[in-house]
């Protein structure tokens, strides 16, 4: 059974439907992208039981599970041998969670459009090409078809920000466009040099297959990105400009700082479900990319590079931090406090070890489920008033108490309280950080305990909202007029939020839930990284 | 059969500390507003009788320790495990019994609360949390907890969240505390690099990795991992911090006074009985990692915050801030047990700290339950618990009275007390270690026997001012006030409360801490006290005691006139707290904003500001190329066309249509021809 293809293609063929569902049935759209969510759900629960925990991936193609691997493309160039690409998906232990997380992150999303009233057709057809997308990034092994999934995730968004979206949405949208555009350019001259330096060792034809671009024996003798390193670009091995390159096409993503203004203009201006998927899935596509693209085919740079990805990772999260507690705008210091956890991924993958790559990948796992939880509760406040300043709110807790308590889960989750997974992810990636310079050297200590400031700083912007919107008399700036509108949350929204806060939970308390099936994995790319 | 018995202790304990964390679930799930008195009330009964059954299966007995998996990264095992031992069985017998009686007392103090039900459920999270952190086999396991308690006291110091005071406490609360977690945290990775677990019993057992890892040339070496030996020193302060800041140490101590901001009965159990003294608990368990230098800092910090606080209470007129820095001066005195060595000496003043300043804090929120009842009734304004206000309410509230005198006997350390046994401890082993020790170390003993005196003081100025003379209400609004006993309900738990103050059920023996059957029990490293400090020491410190007490009773018990404000420079300074708040408000929370700010600017600024040049010069590049491509490339294709054109309309004209014009033209070439060709060869 193609499983894959068919968490993937669902969602095409749910947006075809849309497209030739007759306009009168508009009111159908929102259920048929919610079918799609519960069946892409069940699809990824199966997933996650049938997946075999010992199984490595990475760099094995044997080690990958539920693998699909057909010819796609064949194009006979003569002299030049064969033009190969291949429809080749499987996922191991570093993509498997994402899958899971993405199913979750778009049902909530479906659930949260509920109130989008203009273009209904076009709207949930986008949402879905996009949740193809997604789909198609975390389970593509070739570069060429991950890449056409990675730029197919633009053109959704441009439209979906750039329509739907807020007062400046076309200048949001168009930022964010030429952003991860020019990270992607450059990521298609690497790939065009990775084919040309790698041959597959089953035919002898070029090939784009990233498990054979990660086994040094493939590439050709002298071809510029051959692992023997000779080859040189402006004067630099031609291997560190490629994964740098790379690096900072995913790290846009991330975001990372100084490369992250999008982030916060995007988030504004977007509408909620689209801010929820952007924080939930998007910027973990960063930080997969990282993982599965830089580091498993030039593990060399990313030991070469880890103390500045360290670095990058440090400064996010501080510099996220700050500029979160200076915010008077709800959404805007949610979309800072992204900048700031982010950085703990970068800090944990900078590590290099065990605990740190997988506290890395669980902070992503965790920030997607938070940081969707943030957004939608953003959302029910600014869809009942259309505000969302912080100053003008307060004593929200008296008026809406259920609200509140969902409010306070996700403060405390993001700030990292034992109990939920944000404090897993935070602590492994910070234990690994600071284990790195006795264990490889890559990091030093001192970058571990100026993150763990970064824990301090999250408390205390949150704490100071909470205590600023939520606590005290409740006084609106919209007078009475707002308090009738503030109506506690409905049943849909807590359909929405509650598997978020109980997956949140469930993971901070049973962390092994996605441990053990990144474990294996993780291993073998810190292997990889330290060449065992 | 020894294996079972393990496995049903270790059950009991889970159960004993899961049982109020279902009072938490079911109360948020599904009580009514107002409802989950009883839940809460059997749960932590039950709970209470499991400790003592447990207490009794392991005290002296030997430790329990049972853990199952947990999860693994990499191929490191985490594990999740109840560690018992005489430290954990007693404090939960402490825990559950003080919070059993601050249940019975919260019945009548919070009844008519509309929130009653959100106050159950708080208070069940917090036992759920604090008994967790005292069984937990696993650091990791500790610092959860040790951040669940901290957030549970979050939400209790901010249970009436609608006062602005309270907000800005609970805030305050947890971010301190959350400075002192980044040091928990530190010591944590110090401690995982070089071991590579976890696990409380394998990493400070007797055998354990810490006692076995050594220091050689500088490193120090663990068998799994080898740094500086400096990072030992550094894990031990580290630690340390993280206790600081649970136990209100300077310079973390801040946050205790402004949590006075909850309800009495959670200042009571929380902020003066048990999660205070968590700090001093986690010393205790982690103590082999603390080396020479983290044993001084120790025994500095606490010398130096006992003095500090004692100084501050002398002064204050909240009845519950005086309290609350009374049990931050006493922490300290833990402290100084723990830095100088004397484990033993203070977990058995955490003991019998807890019980007398549990019971000061309820006597105390009766008095205020009571004169807020009066206020009420008399339609008055004033503050509740300012002790300027109070004064004669010994006539009124016996009990009351008699219990908190009691308490406060303990508290100053008399003979005959609990209070007297463990302090007593306290500074006879300090003493003792400070006849090693030289320079400033020298004064730690004298300073602290300058802090009891003052202990004495400041709860007997307290004693005097709410008890002695008259209502100085009566005075002041020129009214005949009465007031009454607090109900049957709080005055229950303060009369049993008082029976733990006094020595039998500690010591058989009323003047020996040594002969105490809980110091022996604790004190593994069987140190006997040195006799002769033993019986010199206690007679300055109670003669002194006594001498304060009397000043104490001139100055304030016959005092009829209101006290006013502080006056001069010393109490000025001492009132505000040594201006601590504000000092920090200067130096860090002021500064921090700024730099948020400025890094809010500089985003918008600088990053963004670059981020829009480099699109408006693509902007104006884009113009230059749009003109170019008009006036340039465009011009030249239009330029030939126009050209072709001007060619076309010139020769245009020469198309005249008329025979004549042609035949003339042809004339005039063949002329040319012929004229060319003809000279061209004279040429």
């Amino acid at each position: 059974m193609s499983l894959l293809s068919l968490i993937i293609f669902i969602p095409a063929l749910a947006a075809v439907i849309i497209l030739l569902l007759p306009a009168r049935l508009r009111h159908l759209y929102k259920f048929v992208a919610l079918a799609v969510g519960v069946v892409q759900l069940l699809i990824s629960l199966f997933i996650y039981l049938n997946f075999k925990n010992t199984s490595a991936g990475i760099n094995t193609e044997s080690g990958f599970q539920f693998i699909e691997k057909t010819h796609w493309i064949g194009l006979d160039l003569g002299s030049l041998g064969r033009l190969q690409i291949d429809y080749f998906l499987g996922i191991d232990g570093l993509s498997m969670p994402f899958l899971f997380l993405t199913s979750l992150v778009m049902f909530v999303a479906v659930l949260s459009s509920w109130e989008i009233q203009t273009n209904l057709k076009g709207y949930f057809s986008l949402l879905l090409l996009l949740n193809m997308a997604v789909m198609g990034v975390f389970t593509a092994l070739d570069f060429f078809l991950f890449y056409i999934f990675y730029e197919l995730m633009l053109l959704p968004l441009y439209f979906l920000i750039g329509m739907w979206g807020g007062v400046r949405r076309e200048y949001a949208a168009i930022k964010f466009f030429l952003y991860t555009l020019f990270g992607s350019v450059f990521m298609l001259l690497i790939m065009v040099g990775l084919y040309f330096s790698v041959i597959d060792p089953a035919n002898g034809n070029h090939t784009f297959s990233m498990i054979n671009m990660m086994n040094p024996a493939n590439y050709v003798k002298g071809s510029i990105f051959s692992a023997a390193g000779v080859q040189e670009l402006f004067g630099v091995p031609a291997r560190l400009v490629a994964f740098a390159v790379l690096f900072v096409a995913f790290a846009i993503k991330v975001p990372i700082v100084p490369l992250h203004t999008w982030l916060p203009d995007a988030h504004v201006e977007a509408p909620t479900p689209v801010s929820i998927i952007l924080a939930g899935i998007l910027l973990k596509i960063g930080g997969y990319g990282i993982l599965r693209v830089c580091y498993s085919i030039f593990p060399e740079a990313a030991v070469h590079f880890s103390w500045w990805i360290g670095l990058i990772g440090v400064v996010s999260i501080l510099y996220g931090a700050l500029n979160a507690l200076a915010q008077t705008d709800l959404k805007r210091l949610i979309a800072y406090s992204s900048v700031s956890h982010m950085g703990f991924v970068l800090l944990g993958f900078a590590s290099g070890t065990v605990e740190g790559i997988s506290g890395g990948l669980m902070q992503m796992i965790s920030h997607g489920l938070l940081s969707s939880m943030l957004f939608f509760l953003v959302g029910v406040v600014y869809e009942r008033v259309q505000d969302r300043y912080i100053p003008n709110f307060r004593g929200l807790a008296l008026i809406m108490p259920k609200y509140t308590v969902f409010i306070m889960i996700a403060f405390f989750a993001s700030l990292g309280l034992p109990g939920f997974s944000a404090f897993i992810g935070e602590a492994f990636s910070l234990i690994g950080a600071f284990t790195s310079e006795s264990v490889n050297g890559f990091i030093p200590r001192w970058m571990a305990i100026c993150g763990s400031v970064g824990i301090l700083l999250s408390a205390a912007y949150l704490l100071w909202t909470l205590q600023r919107m939520f606590f005290g008399q409740t006084r609106l700036a919209g007078g009475d007029a707002w308090f009738e509108k503030l109506k506690d949350i409905n049943v849909r929204e807590t359909v929405a939020l509650v598997p978020l806060s109980v997956m949140a939970l469930a993971l901070g308390i049973l962390p092994f839930l996605a441990f053990d099936k990144m474990n294996a994995s993780v291993v073998q790319l810190v292997n990889l990284l330290l060449k065992k | 059969m020894a294996d079972d018995h393990a496995h049903i202790s270790a059950l009991f304990s889970v159960l004993a500390s899961v049982l109020p964390l279902i009072t938490f679930a079911a109360i948020l799930f599904f009580a009514k507003k107002g409802k989950g008195s009883i839940l809460a009330l059997c749960n932590i009964s039950i709970s209470f009788l499991l400790s003592v059954l447990l207490f009794f299966w392991v005290w002296n007995k030997g430790e329990i320790h049972a853990q199952l998996d947990w999860f693994a990264v990499g191929d490191i095992r985490f594990t999740a495990g109840v560690l018992l031992n005489n430290l954990s069985v007693l404090m939960m017998v402490l825990i559950s019994g003080i919070a059993l009686l601050v249940h019975i007392y919260s019945l009548q103090y919070m009844k008519n609360d509309e929130h009653l039900n959100r106050y159950w459920a708080y208070l069940g999270l917090f036992c759920f949390s604090m008994l967790s952190l005292v069984i937990a086999d696993n650091l990791l396991l500790v610092y959860m907890f040790w951040e669940l308690v901290g957030f549970s006291s979050y939400l209790l110091i901010g249970f009436w969240f609608t006062r602005d005071t309270a907000t800005l406490a609970n805030k305050k609360a947890f971010i301190v505390n959350r400075i002192g977690d980044l040091g928990f945290l530190t010591g944590l990775m110090i401690l995982f690099t070089q071991f590579k677990t976890l696990d409380i019993v394998q990493l400070f057992g007797t055998k354990g990795l810490i006692v076995k890892s050594e220091i050689v040339n500088g490193l120090w070496q663990t068998g799994v991992g080898e740094v500086p030996a400096v990072w030992l020193t550094v894990a031990g302060i580290a630690l340390f911090f993280g206790a600081a800041a649970k136990s209100a140490q300077f310079p973390l101590h801040t946050w205790l006074p402004d949590a006075m901001e909850g309800p009495t009965s959670v200042s009571s159990l929380i902020h003066a009985a048990t999660m205070v003294a968590a700090g001093v608990f986690l010393i205790a368990r982690v103590y082999p990692i603390f080396d020479n230098t983290a044993l001084t800092v120790i025994t500095i910090v606490g010398t130096f915050t006992a003095f500090m606080a004692a100084t501050i209470a002398l002064v204050q007129y909240d009845i519950k801030k005086l309290l609350a820095f009374s049990t931050i001066s006493q922490l300290g005195f833990m402290m100084v047990a723990m830095g100088t060595g004397a484990v033993s000496a203070g977990i058995f003043h955490l003991a019998t700290h807890a019980f007398f300043k549990c019971l000061l804090f309820l006597a105390a929120g009766a008095v205020i339950h009571e004169l807020h009842h009066a206020k009420g009734k008399y339609l008055l304004d004033f503050d509740v618990q300012d002790i300027r206000n109070m004064g004669g309410l010994k006539k009124y509230m016996q009990v009351t009275f008699y219990t908190m005198l009691v308490a406060s006997m303990a508290l100053a350390g008399l003979p005959f007390t609990s209070g007297f046994l463990s302090k007593d401890a306290i500074l006879v082993h300090a003493f003792e270690w400070s006849d090693s020790k030289s320079g400033v170390l020298k004064f730690v003993p004298y300073v602290a026997l300058i802090t009891s005196w003052l202990t004495a003081f400041y709860i007997f100025r307290l004693i005097f001012m709410v008890f002695f003379k008259e209502i100085r209400l009566n005075n002041k609004f020129g009214l005949s006030i009465s007031v009454n006993e607090a109900p049957k309900v709080m005055v229950l738990p303060l009369i049993i409360l008082a029976c733990f103050c006094l020595f039998p059920l500690f010591s058989l023996d009323p003047f020996s801490a040594g002969n105490s059957w809980l110091f022996t029990g604790l004190n593994s490293e069987t140190q006997p006290l040195d006799n002769s400090l033993h019986l010199l020491i206690p007679v300055p410190v109670t003669a002194g005691s006594l001498i304060v007490i009397f000043i104490a009773y001139k100055r304030f018990a016959n005092r009829a006139r209101p006290e006013t404000e502080p006056n001069s420079g010393l109490e000025k300074f001492l009132y505000n707290q040594w201006y601590f708040n504000s000092f920090y408000k200067a130096a860090a929370v002021n500064p921090i904003t700024f730099i948020s700010n400025l890094t809010h600017k500089f985003d918008n600024a600088v990053i963004d500001g670059i981020v829009n040049l480099i699109g408006r010069v693509g902007v104006i590049f884009a113009g230059i190329s749009a003109l170019v491509d008009r006036f340039i490339v465009d011009g030249l294709v239009n330029g030939a066309g126009i050209l072709a054109k001007r060619i076309g309309s010139f020769t245009r004209h020469l198309q005249t249509g008329r025979v004549q014009h042609y035949l003339l033209t042809m004339l005039l070439v063949v002329l040319t021809f012929v004229i060319v060709k003809y000279f061209s060869g004279a040429i």
